[in-house]
């Protein structure tokens, strides 16, 4: 089991909502992949307000967590708004909070997020930070009262997987007994698996699975590279070595064979 | 045999043409008033693209669109109004940015062809050369192309007068809301109407009666542009919805469509309006000196496998869902439902689509 906030899970694979070829496909994606909590965009994909109660009403027949997310705001006070908006509307107090500091490729804006995360976080709610790796904007996260993080892998959509790789570990280690959640940059299942290998708790994705050929197939195969992940992670994986060292005994060998 | 039909955008039209052509007295009912500029038929661009919509569509999308091509080259003309119509293929381009997404259009195609060969000819992959031959205004402003063979579009406003135009038997009723209809019968505000046979075609109106219909929102732009010259739809990668340039008759240019999951009917929002026109303004930069003749918003109704519906019961059948597919099916859904009404028999591919008992 896997502890955000107050809730538990079995399931360490959050899925967004965006860009599969039918809420169908997307319905099906979810419940094939076992996963217990969802992204929802407020900005986009609102219910009532914006319209969108039909799209609303089929996320909640699936009985999963809804966790808001923020996305496309650019600045601290759309963000704050966003998510007090998203309360309400999805009756919550989870947000996955975005301040996107770089248009282009979608960086988030460290200082703006944990001055919204501040501020939200004195308002009562739930903030998981979509951060980049860096471990001092982790810390002040941690620092002004969030309890899970987010960092990203690559930039939002790029699929390139877990850049820095140090980073990612020094912040698993650094960080020990922080849910930390990938979010971002998530392109193939053995990118996922790579950082529940890390020991991170979870993984967050949506375009992998949505704009793949088969989004329910697809969507599976997250579920068992990050099971594969997770089992292995607590298996403890054997430390890497530059030298070849024999499985078998070599006792037996004769000395001229072996090699100094 | 005596026919209602209760809504006057594409299906419902398509459907009297057909029904009045095979010798039906038909009876429109629309609440609205003639042309019904304020529905998604009216506000549809008209492209008739079963491959390249395959990419995220069903493969019962595309076999209906196919089928739909050859009746619009049988059909139209025979309409007693010219519709303009072409038949010259879709090119597919794609910024440096988009260029993962410009692959994967081609491969999420090309999968389900793989599997299906019946579906359509692969994409095939235009160099800078062939690209410039096939449309000069874009030279030497893409590297690559995709070219689809044997989509089409058509002038969707066109299409919806001349089918009303041409019919003999069929009365159309315009502001006149029904109250109530069942099977057999139809309720206006003055009185209750007998027929053998009520088609509902009322698209989104129809909410109560299909739960799980939504809309789904989508936003287009007119533009006049006589500096711009282009011999058929392009369809331009965009990491969010397929986005395409219509050229039409007369300088005149349609780019769309955004697909929101929203029921919302406000006009065309900024950031919408600001993607399609830059759309535009990027494919060629002569775009900047167009004319913005028209913005538009509207609804298509939608199931949520974006699949067509038809649901049948003695004396009432219903049709729904049309999605972004309306100009692109709807006559092969109309040629549906006039073989269903005659009990002639139906091609197997299409028996997924009809359900029978209540919606």
């Amino acid at each position: 089991m896997f502890k955000l906030g107050e809730k538990s899970f079995h399931s360490r694979l959050l899925l967004g909502t965006a860009l599969y070829p039918s809420p169908q496909i997307m319905m099906d994606a979810i419940q094939a992949s076992g996963t217990q909590i969802v992204t929802v965009s407020l900005r986009r994909q609102a219910p009532q307000q914006a319209g969108g109660q039909k799209f609303w009403d089929l996320i909640r027949s699936l009985k999963v967590e809804v966790l808001p997310n923020t996305a496309g705001c650019h600045s601290v006070q759309e963000a704050v708004t966003t998510a007090q908006m998203a309360r309400d509307l999805f009756e919550t107090n989870w947000v996955k909070l975005e301040v996107i500091g770089d248009e282009y490729n979608l960086q988030p804006d460290p200082f703006g997020l944990v001055e919204a995360a501040r501020t939200l976080v004195q308002q009562g709610f739930e903030v998981f930070p979509y951060c980049t790796d860096d471990l001092v904007v982790c810390q002040r996260l941690l620092g002004v009262g969030c309890r899970i993080l987010m960092p990203w892998g690559s930039p939002i959509g790029t699929g390139l997987g877990i850049l820095n790789l140090y980073q990612a570990r020094v912040l698993r280690e650094r960080l020990e007994n922080v849910p930390l959640i990938l979010d971002a940059g998530v392109g193939k299942p053995s990118h996922a698996a790579q950082a529940m290998e890390l020991g991170y708790d979870g993984v967050l994705l949506n375009t992998a699975v949505a704009q793949s050929q088969d989004p329910v197939a697809m969507a599976r195969a997250f579920a068992m590279a990050i099971d594969a992940g997770r089992v292995a992670h607590q298996a403890g994986l054997i430390p890497a070595r530059d030298l070849a060292k024999p499985s078998t005994p070599v006792t037996g060998t004769p000395f001229w064979h072996q090699k100094a | 045999m005596d026919i209602a039909i209760i809504g006057a955008g594409l299906i419902g039209r398509w459907c009297a043409y057909l029904l009045d052509r095979a010798g039906h007295p038909v009876s429109v009912f629309e609440q609205g008033a003639d042309p019904l500029d304020t529905s998604c038929s009216w506000v549809g661009a008209g492209m008739l693209a079963p491959l390249s919509e395959l990419e995220w569509a069903e493969p019962l999308i595309s076999q209906l669109g196919w089928h739909a091509l050859s009746l619009y080259e049988k059909i139209l003309p025979q309409l007693e109004q010219s519709v303009f119509f072409q038949r010259n293929d879709t090119l597919v381009v794609a910024h440096h940015q988009d260029r993962p997404d410009f692959e994967a259009f081609a491969q999420r195609i090309n999968h389900k062809l793989d599997n299906q060969p019946d579906l359509g000819e692969k994409p095939v992959l235009l160099d800078r050369i062939r690209l410039q031959k096939m449309e000069p205004a874009l030279a030497n402003r893409f590297e690559q192309g995709w070219w689809i063979k044997g989509e089409g579009q058509v002038n969707g406003r066109a299409l919806l007068s001349a089918l009303m135009a041409s019919t003999h038997r069929t009365t159309w009723h315009w502001h006149t809301p029904t109250t109530a209809f069942g099977p057999g019968w139809v309720e206006t505000q003055s009185q209750k109407h007998r027929f053998d046979t009520v088609l509902d075609c009322r698209g989104l109106m129809a909410r109560d009666d299909f739960k799980s219909l939504r809309g789904v929102r989508g936003e287009l732009i007119h533009l006049r542009c006589p500096e711009v010259s282009l011999n058929r739809p392009v369809r331009m990668i965009h990491p969010r919805f397929p986005l395409y340039i219509v050229p039409r008759p007369e300088n005149h240019f349609i780019i769309g469509a955004t697909s929101i999951e929203s029921e919302e009917m406000e006009p065309v929002h900024l950031r919408s309006a600001m993607e399609l026109l830059s759309t535009a303004y990027s494919l060629h930069p002569a775009f900047a000196e167009a004319t913005i003749l028209e913005m538009r918003a509207q609804c298509r109704p939608a199931f949520p496998d974006n699949l067509p519906k038809i649901v049948q019961q003695p004396g009432l059948i219903r049709i729904n869902g049309l999605y972004r597919h309306g100009f692109l099916i709807g006559p092969a859904l109309a040629e549906i439902i006039v073989k269903l009404l005659g009990n002639a028999s139906l091609d197997p591919r299409w028996s997924g689509l009809i359900t029978t008992g209540a919606a």
